[in-house]
């Protein structure tokens, strides 16, 4: 290539061919991956390590599927998904926020598909009209810095409330509802299980304590894991892997109402493979893959299937119900303009 | 700009039938310059551009009208977000164009050590991920950074400094490449008859060499400064709660899947690019400037009064730079930065996210930009030169306009333009190409000031001398033209290829499973809890770049030197 250059440089006064060159690498760059039998495109904001985990055994269970996995963060693909919606590109949408899958415009572009196994799920878990379903789940925690918390000799916090003691002031960081879906579903968990009177209360008192709304819902516990600031409210998955990269941070599930998010799957009716994405999505809900689940999530909705390690770490017990608040998605994603708006004319700097 | 079509009256020496045949050959080389550039940015992007203000129109109950633009307004604090980018965008343009200036100076005009040293730590922000630049940071400045632990306080950079900080960082070698296009060509007579006329050295930079790099000056801070406040990259790692204009399209985009009024902010921060009118009736003065035939490259002396400071100055400017880039180096090399401080390699033993095979795709379309890029805004460049001054004001105007448009929004219209079905610009869709177009609109203002600036040095009287004697304009473009403009075009060059190696926030919209990039996959693992992974991937890119650039920048010294002398 860099040859290639080089010389077109000197060659490239009269000479025809250095255009037509150009002309050829441009033609050879337009290689898309146009879709063939057997190829599923699946877009997914599932993160990073599981997916290699999960798509290695998939694909050793559906060998004649080429599976090709887009990853992106929640927000993103969905503005993607959203903006390629004319045209859509994927077959099958695979974990992602179920409070983004219930948005009508999404909603739009999906069709109902009962996948062997989803009839076992709990109802609170999948689509009445079987539009979607959620094998997996995600929850907000605590990322304390137990290093920071010693040297300035404060206890650690272990639910919201006691996030709202002014000796916390100013060492305490929080995703942004506005900007992030983790932000939404913590503030969205504290209103639905507080009641919204007392719950924007306390989000106004909690709003003394807090150094800086940061918007993406993963940041808080990097700024926590780092020692800026002494406690990041984030995910679990981000606390978790904090913890086992070695970072001196303690995970904390609040005791008062952990918010949670559900790991939407679905079928594309736009799908031009739609008998192989109905394999995958089969596959998503087979005892194989809940085993592997159980490495990596805290919530698994699939009957039967073992306390995850995860969880156990969480300290969580093994009917995650006792301990989940029951949240409403089709209400937090209906209200969701309007809390937002409130907190950007309350709270929102 | 104003100049007269091809004089006609000239070539003398030649048969009128020849002389009809190459006036003929020369029209359509200037039109195929001007046209061909034209017509590329009409379709990458105009027609995006279009499909963003559609968006902005089409209201969320279906209908269309300004719904969003009257939603924006009573977003709250949003006048907040508008004062708050003005603010921070004058400050950075102002030091930006402080600072710019005395480097671009420092390097081209005077006599002092160490000139390669600051020109490649000036370099390093084009060439580092936006996550270097700002983890450096952090790491540096942050409440729990290095200065604050030597200083046993917790300094807040978060908020009005740290973007300042950041937006310099980010901008700074930007507003360089543009001064240094203007400070490049001079004559050193005005020099010597001003040195004869008793005009002190004081006397003879601000009444010579600021009057000449007017339009260098005045591109540079409309560049930092439309550059500042459609970004927000920096305003989402260390703005802290201090909102500015450009978070609002994060906000509605990312945060809440809506395009309407993520759109408008859009369509709202290209008003400042209106600016631009300004700048190109300043280009069309061509009293200063520009290049003469005879010109005399002024050969710099050595003044210690000036070259001493100038030296401190920029050798403190460029060692803060590369501080910042270094710490998340060494940070890539540490087990656990900044808790467990013993070396290892093990960050780069990297699988997730297709490993390095990204990297190379990378490479390629990032050649591909700065290929495609350097010769469209050359010939661009060259055209306009001659065609009428109204026509080239517009096509001015197009050019300057795409460093308005913020890297998300421009991605999303790629989507928009090029997602279409039946369309059969639908075959570019997915492709590399299409990534390699998406970078070099993304950065064309950049890359078409710089390349105007330095056209404004090649003599026009030495053009009509090649066309009289016989000289096509094939021969006054290789023997004129492109000598002249060897320093510049390799400077675009190399900046194209630069930023298209590490920028990201167009590209995540574009890429899919099969192609994907380096920039892409240091998010990636950023996104995965894996800091230290994604700092070791930045640091093979930055290491990619800077070999790539080195071994380009010796293929061409090599060729041109054969072909030159």
């Amino acid at each position: 290539m860099l040859q290639f250059y080089g010389r077109a440089w000197e060659k490239a006064r009269g000479k025809a061919w250095a255009a037509g060159a150009i002309l050829m690498a441009c033609t050879a760059m337009t290689q898309a991956g146009t879709a063939r039998a057997g190829t599923l495109t699946v877009y997914t904001a599932l993160e990073e390590d599981e997916i290699a985990d999960y798509v290695a055994a998939a694909k050793a269970d559906l060998p004649d599927i080429d599976l090709k996995v887009l990853r992106l963060s929640t927000g993103d693909l969905g503005a993607r998904m959203l903006a390629e919606a004319s045209n859509p590109q994927h077959d099958v949408i695979w974990g992602w926020a179920v409070t983004n899958m219930l948005d009508p415009r999404v909603m739009a572009l999906v069709e109902p598909y009962a996948a062997k196994g989803s009839a076992a799920l709990p109802a609170a878990y999948k689509g009445a009209d079987g539009s979607w379903f959620a094998a997996t789940g995600y929850m907000a925690a605590f990322c304390v810095n137990t290093e920071l918390l010693k040297a300035k000799n404060l206890p650690v916090p272990t639910s919201w409330k006691d996030l709202a003691n002014p000796a916390y002031k100013g060492e305490l960081v929080m995703p942004n509802p506005v900007s992030s879906g983790t932000g939404y579903l913590q503030i969205a968990a504290i209103l639905q299980g507080q009641g919204n009177e007392t719950g924007w209360q306390f989000l106004k008192t909690l709003d003394g304590n807090v150094a800086q709304y940061i918007k993406s819902g993963s940041k808080p516990c990097k700024s926590a894991r780092s020692g800026e600031y002494a406690i990041g409210t984030s995910l679990a998955f981000a606390a978790i892997k904090s913890v086992e990269e070695g970072f001196p941070i303690k995970m904390v599930i609040p005791t008062d109402g952990a918010g949670y998010e559900l790991e939407a799957s679905a079928l594309m009716k736009s799908s031009k493979n739609k008998e192989d994405a109905k394999r995958f999505l089969d596959w998503t809900l087979s005892p194989k893959a809940a085993a592997l689940y159980t490495k990596y999530k805290e919530i698994v909705t699939i009957p039967d299937t073992p306390v995850s390690k995860a969880a156990r770490e969480a300290g969580l017990p093994a009917d995650l119900q006792t301990v989940l608040y029951p949240m409403d998605f089709a209400k937090s994603a209906k209200e969701r303009d309007a809390i937002l708006q409130t907190w950007q004319g309350s709270i929102g700097r | 700009m104003t100049m007269p079509a091809t004089p006609s009256a000239i070539p003398l020496n030649r048969s009128p039938a020849r002389r009809a045949r190459s006036s003929a050959d020369e029209r359509l080389l200037y039109g195929a310059c001007v046209l061909v550039p034209v017509a590329a940015l009409l379709l990458f992007f105009l027609f995006p551009l279009a499909t963003i203000v559609w968006r902005s129109l089409v209201e969320e109950a279906g209908g269309v009208g300004p719904g969003n633009y009257l939603a924006l307004f009573r977003t709250p604090g949003i006048l907040r977000a508008v004062t708050n980018s003005l603010a921070v965008g004058l400050a950075t343009t102002a030091v930006c164009l402080v600072l710019g200036f005395m480097v671009a100076y420092a390097v081209q005009r005077t006599r002092m050590p160490g000139k390669r040293f600051v020109s490649a730590a000036l370099s390093l922000p084009l060439l580092a991920p936006s996550l270097v630049l700002g983890l450096g940071l952090i790491f540096l400045l942050g409440r729990n950074g290095l200065v604050s632990n030597l200083l046993g306080t917790r300094i807040n950079i978060y908020g009005f400094s740290g973007l300042l900080i950041a937006n310099v960082l980010y901008a700074l070698p930007q507003a360089v490449l543009i001064i240094q296009a203007a400070l490049r060509h001079s004559d050193a007579r005005y020099y010597d008859a001003a040195e004869v006329m008793g005009a002190t050295r004081w006397q003879q930079f601000t009444g010579i060499t600021l009057p000449n790099v007017k339009f260098g000056l005045l591109s540079a801070g409309f560049v930092v400064f439309t550059v500042t406040i459609t970004d927000f990259g920096n305003a989402v790692t260390i703005g802290g709660d201090f909102t500015v204009l450009a978070t609002e399209i994060y906000n509605q985009v990312t945060g809440q899947m809506k395009f309407g009024i993520g759109a408008a902010v859009g369509i709202l921060l290209l008003l400042p690019t209106g600016v631009a009118v300004y700048i190109e009736r300043v280009a069309a003065q061509r009293q200063f400037g520009t290049g003469s035939e005879s010109a005399l490259p002024p050969v710099p002396d050595h003044v210690p009064a000036r070259d001493v400071p100038l030296f401190l100055a920029t050798m403190a400017l460029a060692l803060s730079i590369v501080a910042v880039v270094a710490t998340v180096v060494f940070a890539s090399f540490v087990r656990l930065w900044p808790y467990r401080l013993d070396l290892t390699t093990k960050h780069y033993a990297i699988t997730l996210s297709g490993g390095y095979e990204p990297l190379w795709t990378s490479l390629g379309v990032s050649v591909a930009a700065a290929g495609i890029g350097t010769a469209l805004l050359f010939a661009l460049a060259f055209g306009l030169r001659r065609l009428p001054a109204a026509v080239a004001k517009t096509v001015y105007l197009l050019a300057v306009l795409p460093v308005g448009v913020p890297g998300l929004v421009l991605g999303l219209s790629y989507i928009f333009a090029f997602n279409l079905a039946g369309s059969p610009l639908h075959v570019l869709y997915g492709s590399a190409l299409l990534l390699a177009l998406c970078n070099f609109y993304h950065y064309h203002t950049q890359g078409f000031l710089t390349m105007v600036t330095g056209m404004r040095a090649v003599p026009p009287a030495l053009e009509e001398a090649a066309t009289c004697l016989g000289g096509g304009a094939v021969r006054v473009l290789g023997d004129v033209v492109v000598p002249v403009m060897v320093p510049t075009l390799l400077s675009v060059f190399f900046f194209l290829f630069m930023r298209s190696m590490v920028t990201l926030s167009a590209v995540i919209f574009l890429v899919t499973p099969s192609v994907t990039l380096g920039a892409v996959s240091v998010m990636r693992l950023d996104e995965a809890g894996f800091v230290s992974q994604a700092a070791a991937f930045s640091t093979c890119i930055m290491a990619v770049v800077a070999a790539a650039a080195l071994a380009m920048r010796g293929a061409v010294t090599l060729a041109t030197r054969r072909t030159v002398s």
